[in-house]
């Protein structure tokens, strides 16, 4: 056996699967153990043989960057190895996520819990973003916490590295509910802000307990974050009516923020009002949102350890499972359907039947932007 | 972009706890793919050893004595090879436009693949395929499978899936690579910053310190030293005086003698400055044919496809398969058995689609 042959195998037997916990299109995810430390780990194999073009970009994003990334607030990849056709990415097991926990009613949340999850996210997004790299796809559901209370930020599939201003990226990222204006107008340069209007919207969710802005449609999208915030004036935002994709959607008026958050202290509404500046340039970037007086006024942030969990032991929606790939789109693989269409799965019976109906689907997405 | 400047491989010094670690020593490639040039020679030996060693037994096992007059290849010669494949990444680079990322990459990842790998198992002509399809996807260049082989002659879109999980195993699926190019457009911005000089610098200066970095990729110099100092010392080949007054402008600030100064880099650029001005260039096409010709030989039998030793090591690898799903079913039956096992009947407990191995 060769020796990388034997590396991989050395590899795997570290890691122990115990059960399937989800089941997806083009991933499967199990619960285990590190085999030493009896550490509770999830394996997430990706069936990487259904693709005609091999290793698929989702999960040489998510394998790239988490390789490269360690910090308290991003998700930790173990390891990775290979078996057959099937490419496995160990992950610490969270056993959680952000949405489950704002949609679980018999939780009650302070304000010092909402600005314990503000600080763990701002702190992940800055190691992102020093790190010159863009997650593109924050939202509840990809922040995940850990038993501890430490809340993680998770699937990379879609993120990206940026440099040089002037280099040309898709604007088909970002689940919609999330998704900033300049992205909706078909921008194609942009940078870390689009990340910092995905935590407004977010900050605002764990105080509403609802979605902000759930646009039904890109057009709709628009027009939600337009009612929502007024829509921009040329002063507001110079230039966005020469974006690619810049259509008028109407005129409405800005209502004051206090309106919708009634209980929110001013400091609260000065730092979500900044992540939801429409200039991009002038939104307030991750470290500077660190050192806003949100953070230092009180209440101070709940203790990791002190924060609402969810009561019942929930398997994480099996959805999650695919990531962002959708085989069956044009776009460079993303997800951003909102939540009321999501596929979730019911039976493990039907499961299968669905998984072999997409495998049989070759419509294959044409090489994606860069 | 001067941060990686100080992290030398020869730097042993004690941190400022106070100090944040520079982002680049977080990297991958400085944790994993850094070493002295002795460290490298002595990999590609032991790595020469075991593979001669290991082909010699296959032989021996098909044929006693026929390994015996066979001739195999040095560490050296492997490196030769692989550097003339190293020469034919940009050329196919430049014929399907990929940008200077993929190429650079691409050539990172064919270098660290015979750091695990060696020539006579895989040949370098294949890996180097596979290596650059891997790098347009890993550096967000994707292009389809279909249109890389089209425009490659003889060869089909099988040879480059099939080694794609050996090359990304082999690179431990640590994808990203910093380069000295993305260094070298570091300093050529900084310059630009600088009061004392003359901000009409010509093009040309730039294009003569990328050349040198090009050259650069061709010998182990991204093996042993930083992106940035690579690309200081080919600044430095291109345009000495420029070169220093941005060292200055760098170091200047209350240089303190536990820190980085203008003498502890002389000497490492000087070692860059040679191996770029050595060894910066293909190898003779002569001594690589000879090289060529002798793997015909002494290549590993077990991945030749068709041959006795190759059927071997598919049919013991086929028995293994088979005893574990003899295992499986097993366990899956002696799961049914168990009073709570006919609730789960019909949804199949195993499926062979799924095998966790």
């Amino acid at each position: 056996m060769d020796a990388v042959e034997k590396a991989n195998t050395a590899r795997q037997q570290q890691w122990i699967k115990d059960r399937k916990v989800g089941e997806g299109t083009y991933a499967v995810v199990y619960q285990g153990r590190e085999a030493s430390t009896k550490r509770k780990i999830a394996v997430k194999k990706i069936k990487v043989g259904q693709f005609k073009d091999g290793l698929d970009m989702s999960a040489i994003r998510e394998v790239k960057y988490l390789r490269e990334l360690k910090h308290q607030n991003v998700i930790e990849l173990l390891d990775v190895f290979s078996s057959k056709t099937n490419l496995n990415l160990v992950l610490e097991f969270l056993d959680s996520d952000l949405e489950m926990i704002i949609k679980d009613r018999s939780l009650v949340f302070l304000p010092a819990d909402i600005k314990s999850w503000m600080a763990m996210t701002f702190r992940g997004l800055e190691f992102c973003h020093r790190n010159w790299i863009l997650h593109r796809d924050l939202k509840p559901n990809n922040l995940l916490i850990a038993s501890d209370g430490q809340l993680k930020l998770a699937d990379f599939g879609l993120a990206r590295d940026f440099a040089d201003p002037g280099y040309k990226m898709t604007c088909q990222v970002i689940t919609r509910w999330y998704r900033p204006p300049e992205l909706l107008f078909g921008c194609r340069y942009y940078g870390t802000a689009v990340d910092i209007w995905s935590v407004g919207c977010i900050f605002a969710e764990l105080m509403l307990r609802i979605p902000y802005l759930p646009g039904e449609s890109d057009m709709d999208q628009l027009k939600t974050i337009f009612r929502a915030l007024g829509t921009p004036t040329e002063d507001d935002w110079p230039g966005h009516t020469k974006l690619p994709d810049y259509v008028p959607v109407g005129q409405f008026p800005k209502p004051p923020m206090r309106d919708l958050f009634t209980a929110a202290t001013a400091d609260t509404l000065n730092l979500l009002s900044k992540c939801l500046i429409y200039e991009p340039r002038k939104r307030i970037s991750a470290l500077e949102a660190l050192s806003h007086p949100y953070f230092f006024a009180l209440p101070y942030p709940t203790h990791p350890s002190k924060l609402p969990k969810c009561s019942t032991v929930v398997n994480k929606p099996l959805d999650e499972v695919d990531a962002n790939v959708d085989m069956n789109s044009s776009g460079p693989g993303v997800k951003a359907t909102s939540k009321g269409l999501k596929r979730k799965l019911t039976s493990p019976t039907e499961a299968k039947a669905r998984s072999i109906a997409r495998r049989l689907d070759f419509s294959k997405a044409p090489p994606s932007s860069p | 972009m001067s941060t990686g400047l100080v992290a030398s491989s020869e730097n042993t010094e004690s941190k400022d706890p106070q100090q944040r670690q520079p982002l680049y020593e977080a990297s991958t490639q400085f944790r994993n793919w850094r070493f002295s040039s002795e460290g490298l020679a002595q990999i590609r030996e032991k790595l020469n050893e075991a593979a001669v060693a290991a082909i010699r037994n296959t032989f021996e096992v098909d044929q006693p004595g026929s390994s015996a007059n066979v001739a195999f290849l040095h560490a050296n010669e492997e490196v030769t090879l692989v550097k003339l494949y190293l020469t034919k990444i940009p050329q196919l680079c430049a014929m399907f436009r990929f940008p200077e990322e993929v190429e650079a990459t691409a050539i990172s990842y064919l270098k660290r693949f015979y750091l695990k790998n060696t020539v006579m198992d895989w040949h370098p002509k294949n890996v180097m395929l596979t290596a650059l399809f891997l790098a347009t996807k890993t550096t967000n260049n994707p292009i389809s499978l279909e249109t890389y082989t089209a425009h490659i002659p003889k060869t089909a879109p099988s040879d480059v899936l099939d080694l794609e999980f050996l090359v990304a195993q082999s690179l431990n699926f640590e994808f990203t690579v910093w380069h000295a190019h993305r260094a070298l457009w570091g300093i050529w911005l900084d310059l630009q910053s600088l009061p004392d000089v003359d901000q009409n610098l010509s093009p040309s200066i730039h294009d003569t310190a990328l050349n040198h970095i090009r050259a650069s990729r061709l010998t182990d110099a991204e093996l042993i030293y930083t992106p940035s100092q690579i690309a200081l010392a080919a600044f430095t080949l291109a345009a000495p005086d420029l070169a220093l007054k941005w060292a200055q402008s760098k170091l200047l600030p209350n240089v303190t003698s536990s820190q980085l100064s203008l003498d502890t880099i002389s000497p490492v650029l000087e070692l860059i400055k040679s191996m770029i001005l050595n060894e910066g260039h293909a190898p003779d096409v002569e001594a690589v044919r000879e090289v060529d010709r002798r793997l015909r030989i002494c290549k590993n039998p077990e991945k030749v496809v068709g041959s006795k030793a190759y059927l071997a090591k598919q049919a013991e690898e086929e028995r293994k398969a088979e005893e574990k799903r003899h295992k499986k079913v097993l366990e899956m039956q002696k799961g049914q058995s168990d009073p709570f096992g006919d609730e789960i009947q019909g949804t199949s407990l195993v499926d062979y689609d799924d095998d966790d191995d």
